[in-house]
C-alpha cells in the first residue's frame, strides 16, 4: 500500500533548503525527523514555530550515550494544521554539556530544562532558574546519567528488610527457609540466569 | 495533667478509653503515595469505612491515624515526620501497601525509603500492591484489635526511642531544620 | 490601607490538593499574586527503574506513572514497542484495546466529577460517583485480575481474551451510567450553583492556549477542536463514530461541560466496540521476554487520555532492556507552569477548583 506523504516531503524540503546541514528523513506518517547541528537548534525551533506553524511543544527529552560520550536531546515539536510532529535531535559533549535555554520560546520549557538540569546535569545557559525541582538536597552525579549505580545507591543509603537487602530471587529465600529445592523447570524463568 | 488512680479504676478508665479509641479512628487525609486512589472508595458509598468509625481528617492536629499510602520519597518522608509529630496522642501508624514494608517493586529505586518502620513506628502493616478496599478495612480493624489489646503503642515507643529514630531520619534527610518533638 | 503580602503554603498535606504536591501561594488578602508549585513528593525514579527492567518488566512499572489512568500508559508503552519493532496487531485485540482505554477514561471521568464537586463543597457527588466507578473497576477486575493496575495491554495484542458474556455486562454498566447520567447534571451540570461557581474561573487564554502546551479538555474547552484520536488515530479509533465536543470560554465550567459530553461519547465508543467485536486472535505472541531484543531504534507515541495527550518516547539500543523511556503526561505542563500562570489573580479558595478542572495529576509530573 503506497501512503501518501505529501505534507512531510513539503516540510522535509522546506527544513533541508533552509537547514544544509541538518539530516531529515521521514520515519513514518506524521513524523519528520531532524539530526541537527548543536548550534543551529535554536534558529531551526525558531524556524519551525514562527514560519512552519509548529507551535505545540509536546516534549523534551534527553538520552544519555555512555559509551559515545554524548548526551542527546530530542525535541518534539508539533503543528496543529496539519498534524505533523517533527522530533529534532541534537547531540552535546557528556563532560560538559551547555546549550542555550529555549524559555522564550515556549514558557513551558522552563520545567523541562529544569528536570534535565537536575536529572542529566545539562547546563542550560540563561535560564536563570535552573533550582532544585523533583530532587531535594541531592549530593552526587545526577542521578539519571547511566553512570549512576541506583541499586548499589539504595543498598547503601536504606536499612533492607532482611531477605531483600540482596535483592536475590524471593525463591532462593523461600528455598532457604523451607528446604525446598527449585525445580530445575523453574530456574530457567530467571533473568539474571541470562545474564 | 497526670490523675492517680487505684489500680482497679485504672482498669476501668483504659478500658474505656480504648473503646472510645478504636471506634473513631480519623483518617488524616495525606496521600503520601499512590495507595491514596484506594482511599476514596473505602470511604464512599460502597465500602463505606464510616461504619467503623474511620472517617477523614482535615489536619494532622485533629487526626488520629496516620495513613501512609506507599512508598515514601526522601523528600516525603521529611513532611511525614513533621506531620506525626505533630499529630497529638493518640495516634497509630498504618502502613499500607508492599512498598512500606520492604521496597516492594521500589527495592532499587535511589529514591524511595525501604523499611518504614525504621523512620516512624507502624503499628499496622496492610500488604498488597496495592491493597483491596476490603484488605484496608481489615487493616483498620485489626489496628481496633491491637488498639483493645492496648499493644498500639507506637507514639510511646517513638518518644522513648526518639535518639535511634532520629538517627535513622537524618541518615538520609540531610538538610535537618524541623523545630523539636516536645510531647 | 495597604495590604500586606503573605506567603500560604498550600499542601503536600492538604485535603484539595489532587495528590502530593505543594502550592506556594503569595497572597494580599484572598487574591492571589503569585504561585509556584512544588513537586517531586513522589518521585520514585521509574525511568531509571526501567533502564534496569527487561521490556516486559516496564508494564508493572508504567502503570503506576498515573494513578487514577493507568491503561494509556500501558498502551502507549506497547505502541511504542510496536512502532520500533514493526509489530502487528490482530484487529481483535485493537477492539479490546479501545474497549479497556475508553472504561478506564469513564472511570477517570467518574472520580473527576467526584473531585470538582468536592472541592467546591458538594459532597454527595464523590458519594455517588466513586460508588459508580467501582461497577467499571469490577468490570476491570473480571478482566484483567486487578481492580486499578491491570498490566493487561501488551506488546502485540492483550494478556487473555474477554471472558465468556463478559460484552452483556459492560453494556449493563454502560446502561446504567447512562441512567446515572441525569442524576449527575442535576446535581452537577445544571446546577446553578456550579455554573456561578466555575464561570470565568481559572480562564486560559484561547491564542495562547497552543503555545502554553494546553491539551486535552482543557484545550477543547478554549474552543480548539484537538484529539489524538482524530488527528492521528491509534488502534481503530478511525473506524469508530464519535464526536469531539467543544465548549468556548476556556474556564471551569467549558471544561467540565466537555468532559460531561465526553462522557456520552465514551459510553457510545464502548457500544460500537462490544457491537463490532471481530473474532480471531488477541495476541500477537512475542518471543521469549527474557530474551527478547527489540531492534535499535526510537519512537514517539500519543495517546488520548482522559486528561490530554499523553506522550511516550522511547529508545532502543538492542539490547534485552530500553536505554531510555521518557513519558510525558499532560499533568507534566497543566500541574507546573500552565497551572502557576492561571492561579494568578484567583482566590484562595479557587486553587483546589482549578486544579480538579485541569486534572493535575502528580505522580505523572515527577514520575
Amino acid at each position: 500500500m503506497e501512503v501518501k506523504l505529501q505534507v512531510e516531503n513539503e516540510i522535509l524540503d522546506k527544513i533541508k533548503h533552509t537547514f544544509h546541514s541538518a539530516e531529515v528523513s521521514i520515519p513514518r506518517k506524521q513524523r519528520v525527523e531532524v539530526k541537527l547541528r548543536n548550534d543551529l537548534i535554536h534558529p531551526f525551533l525558531a524556524y519551525l514555530k514562527d514560519t512552519l506553524g509548529f507551535k505545540h511543544l509536546s516534549h523534551i527529552s534527553t538520552v544519555d550515550w555512555l559509551e559515545e560520550k554524548e548526551i542527546e536531546l530530542v525535541y518534539i515539536v508539533m503543528n496543529y494544521d496539519n498534524l505533523v510532529e517533527v522530533i529534532a535531535k541534537i547531540r552535546l559533549d557528556r563532560e560538559k554539556p551547555e546549550i542555550p535555554t529555549l524559555r522564550e520560546f515556549w514558557p513551558q520549557v522552563e520545567t523541562y530544562e529544569r528536570e534535565i538540569h537536575e536529572m542529566y546535569g545539562v547546563n542550560f545557559l540563561g535560564h536563570g532558574n535552573l533550582t532544585d525541582f523533583i530532587l531535594e538536597d541531592w549530593e552526587g552525579i545526577p542521578p539519571m546519567r547511566r553512570d549512576f549505580d541506583t541499586v548499589k545507591y539504595a543498598k547503601e543509603t536504606y536499612f533492607n528488610r532482611p531477605g531483600r537487602e540482596d535483592a536475590q530471587d524471593v525463591r532462593t529465600t523461600i528455598t532457604k527457609k523451607s528446604g525446598e529445592e527449585i525445580p530445575e523447570l523453574a530456574k530457567v524463568y530467571s533473568v539474571r540466569h541470562l545474564e | 495533667m497526670e490523675v492517680s488512680y487505684d489500680k482497679e479504676s485504672r482498669k476501668i478508665v483504659q478500658a474505656i478509653e480504648r473503646f472510645a479509641r478504636k471506634h473513631s479512628l480519623w483518617v488524616l487525609a495525606y496521600g503520601t503515595g499512590c495507595g491514596a486512589i484506594e482511599v476514596p472508595p473505602t470511604m464512599t458509598s460502597r465500602y463505606d469505612a464510616e461504619r467503623f468509625g474511620i472517617r477523614g481528617a482535615a489536619t494532622p492536629r485533629q487526626a488520629d491515624v496516620l495513613l501512609i499510602t506507599g512508598y515514601l520519597s526522601v523528600k516525603t518522608l521529611k513532611r511525614v515526620i513533621r506531620t506525626y509529630e505533630q499529630m497529638q496522642d493518640p495516634k497509630y501508624v498504618i502502613g499500607f501497601g508492599s512498598c512500606t514494608i520492604n521496597g516492594g517493586m521500589y527495592w532499587d529505586s535511589y529514591n524511595t525509603i525501604k523499611l518504614l518502620d525504621m523512620y516512624i513506628p507502624v503499628d499496622v502493616y496492610i500488604n498488597g500492591c496495592m491493597p483491596r478496599p476490603e484488605a484496608v478495612i481489615s487493616g483498620f480493624i485489626e489496628l481496633q484489635k491491637v488498639i483493645a489489646e492496648g499493644k498500639a503503642e507506637g507514639a510511646r515507643k517513638y518518644k522513648e526511642n526518639l535518639d535511634w529514630y532520629r538517627a535513622n531520619q537524618q541518615k538520609i534527610i540531610h538538610n535537618w531544620n524541623m523545630p523539636d518533638y516536645n510531647w | 490601607m495597604r495590604e500586606k503580602e503573605t506567603t500560604i503554603y498550600l499542601g503536600p498535606q492538604h485535603p484539595g490538593i489532587t495528590g502530593n504536591m505543594m502550592v506556594k501561594l503569595k497572597v494580599t488578602g484572598d487574591t492571589i499574586v503569585r504561585a509556584e508549585t512544588h513537586v517531586g513528593y513522589l518521585h520514585r525514579a521509574f525511568e531509571k527503574l526501567m533502564e534496569a527492567r527487561t521490556w516486559l518488566q516496564c508494564f508493572p512499572i508504567v502503570c503506576r506513572i498515573c494513578v487514577p489512568e493507568p491503561d494509556p500508559n500501558e498502551e502507549n508503552l506497547s505502541r511504542v514497542i510496536e512502532e520500533i519493532e514493526g509489530r502487528e496487531v490482530p484487529e481483535r485485540a485493537k477492539y479490546i484495546r479501545v474497549l479497556v482505554l475508553e472504561l478506564s477514561r469513564l472511570a477517570t471521568y467518574l472520580l473527576w466529577m467526584g473531585g470538582q464537586s468536592g472541592s467546591m463543597g458538594l459532597y454527595t457527588m464523590p458519594q455517588w460517583t466513586v460508588g459508580d466507578r467501582d461497577y467499571i473497576l469490577d468490570l476491570f477486575e473480571q478482566l484483567t485480575g486487578g481492580r486499578v493496575y491491570h498490566m493487561y495491554i501488551w506488546p502485540g495484542g492483550v494478556r487473555r481474551d474477554i471472558p465468556e458474556g463478559f460484552g452483556d455486562k459492560v453494556l449493563k454498566v454502560m446502561d446504567y451510567l447512562e441512567k446515572r447520567l441525569k442524576d449527575y447534571d442535576d446535581l452537577l451540570f445544571n446546577n446553578a450553583l456550579f455554573y456561578k461557581r466555575a464561570k470565568g474561573v481559572g480562564v486560559i487564554d484561547k491564542n495562547k492556549a497552543q503555545e502554553w502546551g494546553v491539551v486535552g479538555a482543557p484545550l477543547r474547552g478554549c474552543g480548539i477542536k484537538h484529539d489524538v484520536r482524530i488527528d492521528e488515530p491509534y488502534e481503530v479509533y478511525d473506524k469508530l463514530n464519535f464526536i469531539v465536543p467543544t465548549y468556548e470560554g476556556g474556564d471551569v465550567w467549558a471544561r467540565a461541560m466537555v468532559r460531561r459530553q465526553e462522557f456520552e461519547q465514551s459510553i457510545s465508543i464502548v457500544r460500537q466496540v462490544i457491537e463490532n467485536m471481530p473474532g480471531g486472535d488477541f495476541y500477537n505472541k512475542i518471543p521469549n521476554p527474557l530474551n527478547w531484543r527489540v531492534p535499535p531504534g526510537d519512537a514517539y507515541v500519543k495517546t488520548e487520555s482522559a486528561r490530554g495527550e499523553f506522550g511516550y518516547y522511547a529508545v532502543s539500543d538492542g539490547s534485552l532492556k530500553p536505554r531510555r523511556v521518557h513519558a510525558r503526561g499532560p499533568a507534566y505542563v497543566h500541574g507546573v507552569s500552565l497551572l502557576e500562570r492561571i492561579l494568578q489573580g484567583a482566590n484562595i479558595a479557587d486553587v483546589s477548583f482549578i486544579m480538579n478542572s485541569l486534572g493535575t495529576c502528580p505522580p505523572e509530573i515527577e514520575r
